[in-house]
């Protein structure tokens, strides 16, 4: 590296991710903000449960469903998506756990042993009962598909710790609905572009496109990279030597081919002890929840794992059975990976988030289903600067629809950016004449959670 | 529900014209066309008219030009730039030789007529247009998404003058006399990312999703015709251009009069039969898939009779297998609850139009005063025109040519001068509003459009002005002009530019001898490593982009792309290293390498690639390379490979 790359390289700041940006043409385009305070969780492990999971049957409890079974009292009687009867039980009982004393369902029995480090957030909303737009609005703020996804914008506000691996990462065995404008990067750089992973086969060659050359071991691809590089110097060199972009790519290539390696590494399951892999269990849910701790350990900024492919929450017939096996598929995975974080220090700064687009009825659909309820629905966090064992906001009595401290998926997400150190208001991006937002012109953080 | 302008600019700007009682002031753009005249040159440096406006403005700032680029560099440049893949070596050879004063003018001429340009303008055009091959499943389309991309390319490969390509696209159903095998043209429109309408919610929601379905419209239309941002007065009046809330519903009128449909590229005299048949054909087959699922006990009997029944018709109606385009029809829609039920229904009132009620605060629900559909009033001194004929896409077309004519031009002359200089003298190509930025050199970006219209709005006559001109055939390097204007504002040098996905996959065909030279057609697959059509053919899913397209830069096809990121991702480069098709097309390189003697074999590939000999440097580095892979069967493959993805093969000077 001759000095005038150096300079150039410091001059820019940090490694690849500022190169990235400086190499970003046009004027519709700015540096990105970084922290604006310290932040408490560096990095988010995000559940997906897709298809929607109905908060009572967990962490927020309803008697009232039980006294009025069947029936339909007034305001339990809001129009969602299709037609609805009367109030439906819940099957599952509710004990207190921890020295907090959270109530949590018996549907989740291992995840119950942590529920001091649980926060329940009860009384989450957002603007549409149908999926593809609710999955919009919960992953990139508002429903039209051109805008960037909360895993870009944290990608664009903080840069990657990790070099060798993307900042944001996607995991689902499948595709869910929408699939990529959920974690698409619109008017942003496309490097903050969520990785799309299927993870349902876990050979990391299967996962991450071009990422092995299948002709060359490492000795010979060096070989041949440094013939590339040393072409590429000389081609630099004739130029002048100082070309932001020209150096930009010599860098990339030197971090593509470390990339290799790591990310063989980083995304194989297998290297962790047949111990831990136990712990998770070893569904699809489960190694996904293995990765996402392997990523984060590794610098890897944001991690969704979707449940699964298309909508497997989406429970509008026998609500109940599916909701027992999907439950008992979650419980161990959840409660081993924040176990697992814990036992490496690293549940402190890692936020885990766990919910689906939208909740669902109180009231019955097909006589033992639950619609689609966009008025009130739970979400669960952990971890990464939130105060474990306490529920915020409540739903009515039905858990229906937020009334107490209503957080709308604004609020949310104004709340996780606070989370990251990052105010909002302040991470905006100008384009096409405006200045755009995650949080659009809304949202609240909720300070009453904060550690 | 969208922030405009909000934070930073536009609250002061508000507050401006609150306090001083007005509206917006009326941006430099919307004003007529000056007439300028150059100023005069000095040094004999100037080629063309263009150049003394770039000279005055350099000089005042006391930079000099870069040299005029070589030869080899200016063929190389002039071929990317017109038709996206390099000069063969014979051509640059020839070009270097040739005494001809005209020399670089004819190349620049007989390129101009080449199919590969419309090829590569062609695509410049779809990411304004948001192109895609594949639409929303729930529409059911059986048209031709393709036909749209092929009439892009053959409008440019004819010139064709910008006000009728406008016209063709947004309206060529209503131009009277109309080729109706130019509904192609539709596309524009007929390609409109659809949202989905969930019909079992109440109508309260699904005029929600279909108001953005019109802010799409309306903003894809300002943005790409207009240059400037529309969507934001949906909600109220921009806040920093003089565009009202009223301005904006009477534009969404228009999206609200039409639908999305397949059309067809015959007179509606010739298609009814075939429409009546398609009709038939689509009943019987629904009929089949029913008999399907019931299996009656003569399901073999019955689907014969059904399947030749179908046969019969397809075979007795004379161009049934004619294609059809994607495009839109006339058609009120009326978004009303169901009847006697839950839910909504979609109410299109065919052949009829309807004006908009402002929706108060962008809420479809609280309504206002009803606005007729018409042009932005801020065009018109007295007061705007009505749009009479229809939903009023050929009066909106007219208007956008005629009423904002200057603007109109300013913008397309622009988007030309962008994609040959890598930024535009407006470096906002899509924001011509009071919050874009300003034009480095206002008087040229005046003076070119104004001779652009009385040149007929041809595309190929500003190719040649700016192409002519000694700023565009300026060298890449010169130190000062990079030190004191690093952003190139003076235009003291030719920005060293990098390739597009496509530029670069073409160029790799071309090449290593694999490039297939066939224009137009269905679209096809890019993940198949032998596909060796141009990378403009590959196939664009808005749900599913080709992971190739993705990394590289390729613009998210949802929504109208003014400009191309160009990031640069360790992502790219695992491509560039391990991908399938670098894999072969370096085979393939290698091929006619090892055809080669022995002694020719390394320069040969720099004649193909660069159409350059090696320097010393080089070839002291590739030897011993080279000599390090001993007799390794693939060395010659993996030589080829790694100049292929190598910065020269990348970067254009």
């Amino acid at each position: 590296m001759n000095i005038n790359r150096r300079q150039a390289l410091q001059t820019l700041g940090a490694g690849m991710g500022a190169i990235g940006l400086a190499a970003t043409a046009g004027a519709e385009n700015r540096l990105p903000f970084g922290a604006h305070f310290a932040p408490r969780a560096k990095r988010v492990i995000h559940l997906f449960m897709n298809g929607g999971p109905f908060g009572p049957d967990f962490l927020d409890p309803k008697p009232a469903l039980k006294k009025y079974a069947g029936q339909r009292p007034k305001g339990a009687d809001l129009r969602t998506e299709r037609p609805t009867g009367g109030l439906l039980d819940v099957p599952f009982k509710y004990q207190k756990h921890g020295q907090s004393g959270l109530e949590m369902s018996d549907a989740i029995p291992m995840l119950s042993r942590h529920a001091d480090d649980i926060c329940v957030l009860r009384s989450m909303y957002t603007d549409n009962p149908n999926h593809g737009p609710a999955l919009l609005l919960m992953n990139n703020g508002t429903m039209t598909p051109k805008v960037p996804s909360m895993g870009a914008w944290v990608s664009y506000g903080l840069g990657t710790e990790n070099g060798n691996l993307p900042p944001y990462v996607v995991l689902c065995p499948g595709k869910p609905v929408r699939f990529s404008i959920l974690w698409n990067s619109a008017f942003l750089p496309s490097k903050h572009a969520g990785v799309y992973i299927n993870h349902s086969k876990i050979d990391p060659k299967t996962m991450i496109p071009w990422l092995s050359n299948k002709r060359m071991e490492a000795k010979p691809q060096r070989s041949q990279l440094d013939l590339i590089q040393a072409l590429n110097a000389e081609h630099l060199a004739i130029r002048g030597g100082a070309d932001l972009a020209l150096q930009g790519r010599i860098e990339a290539m030197e971090t593509a081919y470390k990339m290799q390696f790591a990310a063989m590494d980083a995304f194989d399951i297998n290297r962790e002890p047949e111990s831990v892999r136990e712990t998770y269990g070893k569904s699809h849910f489960a190694n996904g929840c293995l990765l996402a701790r392997r990523l984060a350990e590794r610098g890897v900024r944001f991690t969704q794992v979707y449940y699964g492919n298309s909508q497997p929450w989406d429970t509008h017939r026998n609500h109940d059975p599916s909701t027992r096996r999907l439950a008992m598929d979650i419980d161990q995975p959840c409660a081993a990976l924040l176990e697992d974080l814990k036992q490496r220090g690293m549940l402190d700064d890692t936020l885990v988030i766990w919910g689906g687009e939208f909740g669902r009825t109180p009231v019955s659909e097909n006589g033992n289903g639950r619609d689609h309820n966009p008025n009130g629905f739970m979400y669960w966090i952990a971890g990464g600067g939130v105060k474990g064992g306490m529920a915020y906001g409540g739903t009515d009595e039905w858990g229906f629809k937020a009334v107490h401290k209503p957080m709308h998926h604004h609020d949310f997400h104004a709340t996780l950016l606070h989370l990251m150190g990052i105010d909002h208001e302040k991470l905006v991006h100008r384009h096409a004449g405006r200045d755009y937002r995650l949080t659009d012109v809304h949202g609240h953080v909720a300070h009453e959670i904060l550690a | 529900m969208r922030i405009c302008v909000g934070a930073i600019f536009g609250v002061w700007m508000l507050a401006l014209a609150a306090m001083s009682g007005r509206a917006a002031e009326i941006p430099w753009s919307f004003k007529p066309l000056r007439s300028v005249s150059p100023p005069n040159g000095h040094s004999g440096w100037a080629k063309t008219r263009a150049d003394l406006f770039v000279e005055a403005r350099r000089t005042e700032k006391g930079l000099k030009a870069a040299k005029r680029a070589d030869r080899r560099t200016l063929l190389r440049r002039l071929c990317f730039d017109l038709i996206g893949m390099p000069p063969t070596a014979a051509e640059v050879h020839a070009f270097q030789d040739d005494p001809d004063p005209d020399a670089f003018a004819r190349r620049v001429d007989q390129l101009l007529g080449s199919p590969q340009y419309g090829e590569r303008w062609g695509r410049h055009w779809l990411d304004l247009a948001r192109y895609v091959d594949t639409t929303a499943s729930w529409l059911e389309s059986t048209a031709s998404a393709w036909l749209y991309r092929d009439w892009v390319v053959a409008a440019y490969n004819q010139d064709l003058s910008y006000p009728d390509f406008v016209r063709k696209q947004l309206a060529n159903d209503l131009i009277d006399d109309c080729n109706p095998k130019d509904n192609a043209a539709l596309g524009f429109l007929g390609l409109s990312p659809n949202y989905w309408k969930e019909l079992q919610l109440p109508p309260e929601i699904i005029k929600g999703t279909v108001a953005d379905e019109w802010e799409e419209r309306v903003d894809a239309l300002g943005r790409t015709f207009l240059g400037i941002t529309l969507a934001c007065a949906r909600c109220h009046d921009h806040k920093s251009d003089p565009i009202s809330q009223q301005d904006y519903y009477a534009l969404a009128g228009v999206f609200a009069s039409i639908r999305i449909a397949d059309r067809p590229t015959m007179s509606e005299e010739l298609w009814a039969p075939v429409a009546k048949a398609r009709e038939e054909v689509a009943a019987l087959e629904k009929k089949l898939k029913d008999l399907k699922k019931k299996k009656p006990k003569d399901l073999k009997e019955q689907t014969a009779r059904l399947n030749a029944k179908i046969k019969l018709i397809k075979a007795g109606t004379p161009h049934y297998s004619v294609p059809t385009v994607n495009g839109v029809e006339e058609a009120a829609l009326y978004v009303i609850p169901k009847t006697n039920a839950h839910g909504t229904t979609l109410n299109y009132e065919m052949g009829r139009a309807r004006d908009l009620a402002v929706h108060k605060r962008g809420d479809p629900n609280v309504t206002g005063e009803i606005v007729p559909r018409r042009f932005l009033a801020v065009f018109n001194d007295s007061k705007p025109k009505l749009f009479q004929r229809g939903s009023g896409r050929l009066d909106l077309a007219d208007a956008i040519l005629e009423d904002a004519k200057p603007l109109a031009a300013r913008v397309i002359v622009n988007r030309v001068w962008q994609q040959h200089f890598g930024r535009g003298l407006v470096g906002t190509p899509s924001e011509f509003g009071n919050i874009g930025d300003k034009p480095t050199h206002p008087d040229l970006l005046e003076d070119l459009s104004h001779r652009f219209v009385a040149n007929g709005w041809s595309f190929k006559w500003l190719h040649r002005e700016i192409l002519l001109s000694a700023t565009w055939q300026q060298s890449a390097m010169n130190q000062a002009s990079k030190e004191r204007d690093p952003d190139n504002d003076l235009l003291a040098r030719m920005p060293r530019r990098r390739l597009d996905i496509e530029a670069w996959r073409d160029s790799m065909l071309k090449v290593n001898g694999n490039l297939a030279e066939i224009v137009g057609g269905k679209s096809t697959n890019l993940k198949d490593t032998r596909n060796n059509r141009r990378t403009l053919y590959g196939g664009i899913n808005r749900r599913d982009l080709d992971k190739m397209l993705a990394v590289n830069d390729f613009p998210d096809p949802t929504a109208h792309a003014p400009t191309r990121n160009v990031t640069i991702t360790p992502m790219q480069q695992l491509f560039a290293l391990n991908s399938p098709f670098m894999e072969h097309q370096a085979d393939s390189l290698a091929r006619l390498i090892k055809d080669q003697p022995d002694k020719k074999r390394i320069a040969f590939a720099y004649e193909r690639l660069f159409q350059r000999k090696p320097t010393k440097n080089e070839l002291r580095i590739v030897e011993s390379y080279l000599t390090d892979a001993n007799d390794h069967p693939e060395k010659w493959s993996r030589y080829a490979h790694a100049l292929l993805s190598g910065n020269e093969f990348l970067f254009v000077d």
